[in-house]
């Protein structure tokens, strides 16, 4: 390279580093698994987060001031999630960061966000460990253990006491597990067997025989559309027909088009009612499918909130982040896609969950689960 | 009952588990080369197919497209991944061949999207139900049939043509193979062409019973096919058919019996470890 060359090399070199903030943005970063087992679901998430972004600039943006979503692929796993934290922390400078990721690396990440004060909004992350992290760590979602509790809420209701658990060995099946098995004494529902899957199983044929032989009136299978479709047509194919309940991860169009006809009565305990007359969610499910010409699935629905809140906290902060961010979140009340939502000294939402049911090869309202007692999240005394 | 039942599905397994390891065993036979990227060719088999069955409507255009494509494709790689770093260590090869295995899972990624396909038609949804209790899905029965018919014509071919008389000399002895006049290239041809052939009929099998092909489908047959082969002996076409049917039926049991404290996806490793402790040179071949 001659002297020129590099001369003009380095005058550019600068200018990108230092030429980008003459017009400042708001930066507001995101964990996304989108490569990877989890992919689908970083895309949906990402789908989600890019929505409310475009939403907040058409309108205006930040204190007149354009939001930038920053991006980085975390491959829902710790290693990748730590650094992309770092990264959006020390170099991009984000005000506030979302996770559109899975539990295993937001919990990762989510220390990092505290150690630096800057306000980490959890879309549905399902770990208990996520809001321990500290006071600058928020969740949107349900937490695993309240969702399964909520689990075995609806089989009682159903009027189902013997119940086979079909367990998905990560912290999401598990989180699910301990809060059906916490809650099923009290609904006097007796958990007959309990069986373990791992992630990329896809073929459930054993597992299926040994289930027919136990004869339960109830399934309580944890899984994602992906685990899920497979599990559930396969049941339905070797003859099983007593309901299947499953959780947020089978909340995905994608699931009834892997089941089929199986999945027709499937129930999922989740946070979006797509059968909700709320204008909100509504109007996010509209614009979704206008903007992505797909239907809008829980991550996305979920993603979108946990972005929307990082932004309406910083309009009420004129675009500060810190502590002052921190506050504005604690003490708002967000309208969103997927209720109204208010944080509790842990920073966990309380909020009713939603039962779809699979009707028409499409999720419907079946009912919805309000107990205060039963869905209470942890808070800081426990 | 449920022990017939569970011994069904280990076949099942089992048997899917022989079509995708037969080629790498084929391949490792011939070039002494842990074929990692194999499993690219099960994924681009389920791609195919559910593209072409989706197109046409048929289920038997889709299982011939998807093994002519990922036959050529297996030539491809040997010629153009392969043969060119032969003479190199075997670790060479390797590292090769696992990154090409995460360059395809990602290919498949970018270019079908990370949400996996489905059929657009029931094929083989139905049920067979047999001695009263015993329920199978068509496909079920249908990967059984295959694979046992296309395991049958292939030792034929094996043993009465001329090719499969080469392709057998060349295994046991390539340079003596050469010198009477076999062509190592052409050899190296069918054996990627078949045993890739074998993966695609794999993955559109499965993707047919679990109405889902997505980009990470092979990940998990990448190492246990290669689990298989060492088990049955490195090379050994028999070992390889009869460890993959092993492996399904203890497999069956172990995520029923043993699930809470073994991945079912362990069960192959735990499996060999023992076997290599007793039996080094593998689970069906001689020793020495």
């Amino acid at each position: 390279m001659n002297h020129k060359k590099l001369a003009i090399a380095v005058t550019a070199a600068f200018a990108l580093q230092f030429g980008a903030p003459a017009w400042a943005q708001v930066k507001i970063g995101i964990n996304v698994p989108l490569t990877g087992f989890a992919a689908a679901d970083g895309k949906s998430a990402l789908d989600g987060a890019k929505l409310a972004v475009a939403d907040a600039n058409a309108k205006g943006g930040v204190n007149g001031e354009k939001i930038e979503l920053v991006i980085y692929d975390d491959q829902a796993s710790p290693k990748e999630a730590a650094p992309a934290a770092t990264k959006l922390i020390e170099k991009d400078k984000v005000v506030v960061g979302v996770s559109g990721s899975y539990s295993a690396s937001t919990r990762a990440a989510a220390p990092l966000f505290q150690a630096a004060k800057v306000p980490y909004v959890v879309a549905y992350s399902i770990h208990p460990d996520v809001t321990l992290a500290g006071d600058y760590v928020f969740r949107t979602a349900t937490m695993g253990e309240v969702q399964g509790r909520a689990g075995a809420k609806l089989a009682s209701d159903l009027g189902k006491k013997k119940v086979v658990l079909i367990t998905l060995k990560n912290d999401f099946g598990q989180a699910l597990a301990t809060g059906f098995k916490e809650a099923a004494p009290k609904f006097g529902i007796s958990i007959i067997k309990e069986y373990e899957y791992s992630i990329p199983d896809r073929q459930f044929g054993a597992l299926i025989s040994k289930v027919k032989s136990d004869n339960p009136e109830l399934l309580y299978a944890s899984g994602y559309y992906f685990t899920a479709g497979p599990l559930v047509n396969q049941l339905r194919a070797a003859g099983v027909t007593v309901p299947v309940i499953g959780q947020e991860g089978y909340d995905s169009e994608k699931f009834i088009e892997i089941a089929g006809a199986a999945s027709e009565g499937t129930l999922v305990t989740t946070s979006l009612d797509r059968d909700s007359p709320s204008p909100v969610t509504q109007a996010f499910l509209k614009e979704y499918r206008a903007a992505y010409s797909a239907g809008a699935d829980m991550v996305a629905a979920s993603t979108f909130t946990a972005t929307s809140i990082a932004i309406e906290g910083l309009k009420k902060t004129g675009g500060k982040g810190g502590e002052a961010l921190k506050k504005a979140i604690e003490g708002g009340s967000f309208n969103t896609p997927i209720g109204t939502l208010t944080f509790n000294d842990l920073h966990e939402v309380k909020k009713d969950i939603q039962v779809q049911v699979v009707k028409d090869k499409a999720f419907h309202r079946h009912s919805v689960i309000s107990d205060p007692v039963l869905l209470a999240p942890p808070t800081k005394a426990k | 009952m449920l022990f017939v039942e569970l011994i069904a599905q280990g076949l099942i397994q089992g048997s899917i588990y022989a079509l995708i390891a037969l080629g790498l065993t084929l391949v490792y036979g011939l070039l002494r080369i842990l074929h990692v990227a194999h499993a690219a060719f099960f994924t681009l088999g389920g791609y195919v197919g559910v593209m072409v069955a989706n197109q046409t409507g048929s289920l038997a255009a889709a299982i011939v497209a998807a093994m002519i494509v990922a036959g050529i494709g297996g030539i491809l790689v040997f010629r153009l991944c392969y043969q060119p770093i032969l003479h190199q260590p075997p670790f060479v090869p390797l590292i090769a061949s696992i990154g090409l295995y995460i360059a395809a899972e990602e290919l498949f990624r970018i270019i079908f999207g990370p949400s996996g396909l489905t059929y657009g038609y029931a094929f083989l949804q139905g049920q067979v139900v047999l001695f009263g209790s015993l329920r199978f899905k068509l496909a079920e029965i249908a990967v059984m049939l295959g694979s046992a018919a296309i395991i049958g014509v292939l030792s034929l071919l094996q043993t009465r043509t001329r090719i499969g008389v080469a392709c057998q000399a060349t295994v046991s002895d390539p340079q003596m193979a050469e010198s009477f006049g076999i062509s190592l290239r052409r050899v190296g041809d069918i054996n990627f062409f078949v045993g890739s052939a074998l993966a695609a009929f794999a993955g559109v099998m499965v993707s047919v019973l679990n109405n889902l092909v997505e980009p990470t489908m092979g990940s998990v047959p990448s190492y246990k096919a290669l689990a298989i082969i060492v088990l049955g002996g490195l090379g050994s076409v028999r070992g390889t058919l009869a460890a993959a049917l092993v492996l399904g039926v203890v497999e069956s049991f172990g995520t029923v019996y043993l699930g809470h404290f073994l991945d079912r996806n362990a069960i192959a490793f735990a499996f060999l470890i023992l076997v290599l402790m007793w039996r080094p040179q593998g689970l069906f071949a001689r020793s020495g």
